[in-house]
């Protein structure tokens, strides 16, 4: 193997960090550029609700520091937007022009929380739960004891919703088929779990039976910020919104690149991508499954992890195929704690 | 620049500040340099009417693209916006590409009412015409065909003018009003319209040799209506076969039923199988209808299907799934033959094709099952041509075949548009009538009249600011939802406002403004280098000249004893100005180079 190539992993998460640690390991001293639209290094992403007990320096939240990158001579280029790939010249376009070369690519670029296109309209009255800054954001517009409401209700939103009520604050839960994302539950399991988080204490509107989302308002002055107004004339006021609906794979870079594409950049067992030098890891790649006969996403961290490890070790001569690190099922321990493998951190 | 020929016309008389080019160089540049323009099948001149929409010409805007593509407030609606993918400021770093669609839009819409229509009218030839199809391509034939000065008969069997625009497009992309008026403008210089008549070989229809007898030529313009057959397997006893289905319908029948009044119906769950813009209009169609769940299912993914960005969204917006990598391969019916659910094959991504879409590979033994109400198949269309009485060469596709003069195997018998090419889109078809008209009157008439020619016009100063590539691409705005879906079918897209039409105006890049540097007067103080935006202005060796005559790329000088010239290169160049501002001696030039259709004689 050559000890000398330019490695570049876009995306600092937790799959293009894994990787870029084990092509350290594996190479030495091979060039390793990592790209982050972020302006902070790798951080905690599924900490981020201990923003609301408290911790608001960012340096706590970083996995790794600072003079890390250094020490391991990983080029850490931050605030660095790609906006094109050339697969035939093996070159990446950077938002302010330059071109960055490259020997090997991984893209682990993530995902992006998903907004239904018929909400796509109020963007501008919802908030986000996808970074420290956002994370922060909410921090700052949701007083002692105000109320959040969750639109859908993805895991990633269920996990800040829990999080609130112990700090004692107010969350309604304007449930739909997203709930529970990316677990897939029966109606049966449903209703369960919809009954448990009542029970901790989050409140539960059903979209549907509403009448569906008719619009999101901004409230007058010295009332609730956001009023969701439903179908059947009834209203839910807020002092934030926050549309959980799962992510979608961020691979807009990607479109000019040649590579297959259906909703995620689809990847073979071992991570490739149908360019020899570029794979996928995270939750930017849809997985082909030999079992399943489809391509699939597979979530959580410990995935994620697996797949920045492997997608490394593949790059650097392995051949191995994915195999998932964590269970997917969503469950009910002792009739009062939703488990989820989505929420499980270490 | 030589070769400067007299043109006919005044308003491109040339002078001192203009002239004419039919060199090979000239015409490189601008085929290479104004990419929207190549792009477009009708060749419509869009930094020209951009520029018109900026200085608030809208009426001159609408008409530079009536010289074109004949029907711009239609375009300026469902066009499919070739021009926009390969627009210079969608290029990787500049950003997006212009809402030149858009602004087409604008500039029909904004116009004042009552503005002046411009049409260079050709003395009477007496030569007549027949024209079977009033589609787009036959449409775009019969105006440009009248203004030459023939008499033009145009033959249509449905009751009402538009081909595709009517029938098979919903109102609420395309509203009627804007066809009516659109299709006025273009067939009312003396073009005979015989609607409900169709040719072909039934007893009230008129034969093509009957056509052929009693005009100079026959233009066949006949579209491509005939649904491609979808072979499904059927799962169920209570049929013989999948076509006898009541839940299973073809696409475009079932929008043009629509269209011609018939009242249609979907069940509860729809599934439309296709990827083109008659999928989509079928699934927006589905929604109008009272359909509660509506899914697109298509064999690639939604990256590659060719129809629009904003079309996707919308369709979404309503409700509209869309899921990819698989192929329907089956029904199944209940006892009482009533559709449960479409039999698809899982794929998976191949290579590239030539027509520039994605392969899918279906995967062996991975059928599954996606239950559904309603299937619409819309998986595209093929032409119909057993209507000819009269033996005609036909392609590998059984497309009729034409020569390099657009004539069938048949003396006198033209053929254009879809029922040559296959399916295409509006723009294509409007580009296509359009080269048959030119080709057929250039066969009537025993010499082409018109031929294209590159004007050249200084400029005295840049006409873009700097701070204008920093405009965001505007949206135009839609209705909310709720009005959608009611009744009357209202039109969605609303069209842009002032402010946003002149700021979108603004984003062009103007491509058809041609720096150059006077390399005899340039003291290479690098001024223009210091100042320029992007890697426009280089030092080079030499210029490759490509085999036609025009120039290619460009080979750069590394060292300072290398360099031979000092060039702008037009395709890294976002006519910004700057280098032109900044040059202390002034060898910086500015012409505007279009293409303009003079006559030949």
């Amino acid at each position: 193997m050559n000890g000398t190539r330019h490695h570049v992993i876009i995306g600092t998460g937790v799959a293009g960090n894994q990787a870029a640690r084990t092509l350290r390991q594996r190479e030495p001293a091979s060039r390793i550029s990592l790209l982050t639209l972020s302006a902070l290094p790798f951080y905690n992403r599924y900490d981020l609700p201990r923003v609301f007990h408290g911790v608001h320096d960012w340096r706590e939240f970083l996995v790794d520091p600072p003079t890390y990158y250094d020490e391991q001579r990983i080029e850490l280029r931050r605030c660095t937007r790609v906006v094109n790939v050339e697969a035939k010249r093996k070159t990446i376009m950077l938002g302010h022009n330059e071109e960055l070369p490259y020997d090997t690519l991984l893209v682990a670029s993530g995902g992006r929380a998903y907004l239904p296109e018929e909400l796509s309209e109020y963007r501008p009255l919802l908030d986000g739960f996808a970074s420290f800054e956002d994370a922060m954001a909410i921090r700052r517009k949701l007083p002692d004891g105000g109320t959040l409401a969750i639109l859908g209700g993805d895991m990633i939103g269920l996990d800040l919703a829990r999080t609130l009520i112990d700090t004692g604050h107010r969350v309604v839960l304007i449930a739909g088929k997203h709930t529970f994302w990316p677990h897939q539950e029966t109606p049966e399991q449903r209703q369960e779990l919809l009954q448990v988080l009542a029970r901790m204490g989050i409140e539960i509107l059903d979209a549907d039976g509403e009448g569906g989302i008719e619009s999101i308002q901004a409230g007058a002055r010295g009332f609730a910020t956001r009023r969701v107004v439903f179908g059947n004339g009834r209203e839910c006021t807020a002092d934030v919104v926050l549309p959980s609906f799962g992510l979608v794979p961020s691979v807009e870079f990607m479109l000019g690149s040649g590579i297959g594409i259906e909703r995620g950049l689809l990847v073979s067992p071992t991570l490739r991508t149908t360019d020899d030098s570029i794979l996928a890891a995270g939750d930017v790649c849809q997985i082909w499954s030999g079992v399943e006969k489809r391509y699939r996403f597979y979530y959580g961290w410990k995935n994620v992890r697996a797949m920045g490890d492997l997608a490394a070790r593949n790059l650097t001569g392995d051949d191995e195929a994915f195999v998932p690190a964590q269970d997917e099922t969503l469950h009910i321990q002792d009739g009062v704690t939703i488990h989820s493998p989505f929420w499980e951190y270490a | 620049m030589s070769a400067v020929v007299e043109p006919q016309d005044r308003e491109t008389r040339p002078g001192p500040r203009m002239m004419h080019s039919e060199d090979p160089r000239d015409v490189g540049w601008v085929v290479q340099n104004i990419p929207c323009q190549a792009a477009c099948p009708a060749g419509t001149n869009v930094p020209a009417y951009i520029r018109a929409i900026a200085e608030g010409r809208h009426g001159e805007a609408y008409e530079i693209n009536r010289g074109a593509n004949v029907l711009p407030g239609v375009l300026g609606r469902i066009c499919s916006r070739p021009c926009e993918s390969v627009c210079r400021h969608g290029w990787p770093g500049n950003g997006e590409p212009v809402g030149i669609c858009n602004l087409k839009r604008s500039a029909a819409d904004q116009k004042s009412t009552g503005h002046r229509i411009t049409e260079r009218l050709y003395a009477p030839t007496g030569k007549r015409i027949a024209i079977v199809g009033a589609g787009p391509a036959g449409v775009a034939a019969a105006h440009d065909l009248s203004v030459l000065g023939h008499d033009v008969t145009l033959f249509e069997r449905e009751q009402h003018f538009g081909g595709m625009l009517r029938y098979g497009i919903p109102e609420f992309r395309l509203p009627r009003d804007v066809v009516d008026f659109e299709l006025h403008n273009a067939l009312r210089l003396g073009v005979e319209l015989l609607r409900g008549q169709g040719v072909g070989n039934g007893p009230d229809e008129v034969r093509v040799v009957d056509l052929l007898a009693a005009h100079d030529a026959v233009l066949l313009a006949a579209g491509c209506m005939a649904p491609l057959p979808l072979p499904l397997k059927l799962r169920g006893e209570r049929l013989a076969a999948a076509d006898e289905c009541p839940d299973v319908e073809h696409g475009l029948p079932f929008l043009m039923s629509l269209h011609r009044g018939e009242r249609k119906s979907v069940r509860r769950r729809v599934a439309v199988v296709g990827a083109g813009f008659t999928a989509l209009d079928c699934a927006r169609v589905a929604t109008r209808l009272g359909a509660q769940e509506v899914t697109i299912h298509i064999r690639t993914a939604e990256e590659y299907i060719p129809v629009t960005k904003e079309e996707i969204f919308e369709a979404k917006r309503e409700g509209v799934r869309i899921k990819g990598l698989r192929t329907p391969v089956g029904i199944v019916v209940d006892g009482d033959g009533r559709l449960c659910g479409v039999e698809f094959v899982q794929n998976r991504l191949g290579a590239w094709r030539e027509d520039g879409r994605r392969q899918a590979i279906a995967i062996e033994g991975s059928e599954f099952l996606e239950p559904c109400d309603t299937l619409l198949i819309a998986i595209g269309q093929k032409t119909v041509n057993d209507f000819l009485d009269i033996k005609v060469e036909l392609d590998q596709w059984h497309n009729v075949r034409t020569g390099e003069d657009g004539m069938t195997s048949a003396r006198g018998l033209f053929a254009c548009g879809d029922f040559v090419t296959g399916p295409t889109t509006v723009v294509e078809a409007i580009g296509r009538g359009r080269q048959a008209a030119q080709k057929l009157d250039a066969w009537l008439m025993g010499k082409p009249r018109r031929k294209r020619v590159v004007q050249i016009v200084p400029i005295d100063e840049p006409l873009r600011e700097r701070a204008f590539d920093f405009i965001a691409r505007q949206h135009m705005h839609t209705a909310p939802l709720h009005d959608r879906l009611g009744k009357g079918q209202p039109e969605v897209e609303l069209g842009m406002d002032d402010k946003q039409t002149l700021q979108e105006a603004r984003r062009c890049y103007l491509c058809n403004l041609h720096y150059q540097i006077d390399v005899d007067r340039c003291i290479y103080c690098r001024a223009c280098i210091e100042v320029a935006p992007r890697n426009c202005i280089k030092l080079v060796q030499g210029v490759e000249v490509l085999a036609d005559g025009s120039y290619g790329s460009l080979r750069e000088a590394r060292e300072w004893n290398q360099v031979g010239a000092i060039w702008i290169d037009n395709n890294e160049c976002i006519r910004c100005g700057a280098c032109f501002r900044a040059c202390p001696v002034k060898c910086i030039s500015i012409s505007r180079d279009e293409f303009v259709e003079l006559d030949t004689a």
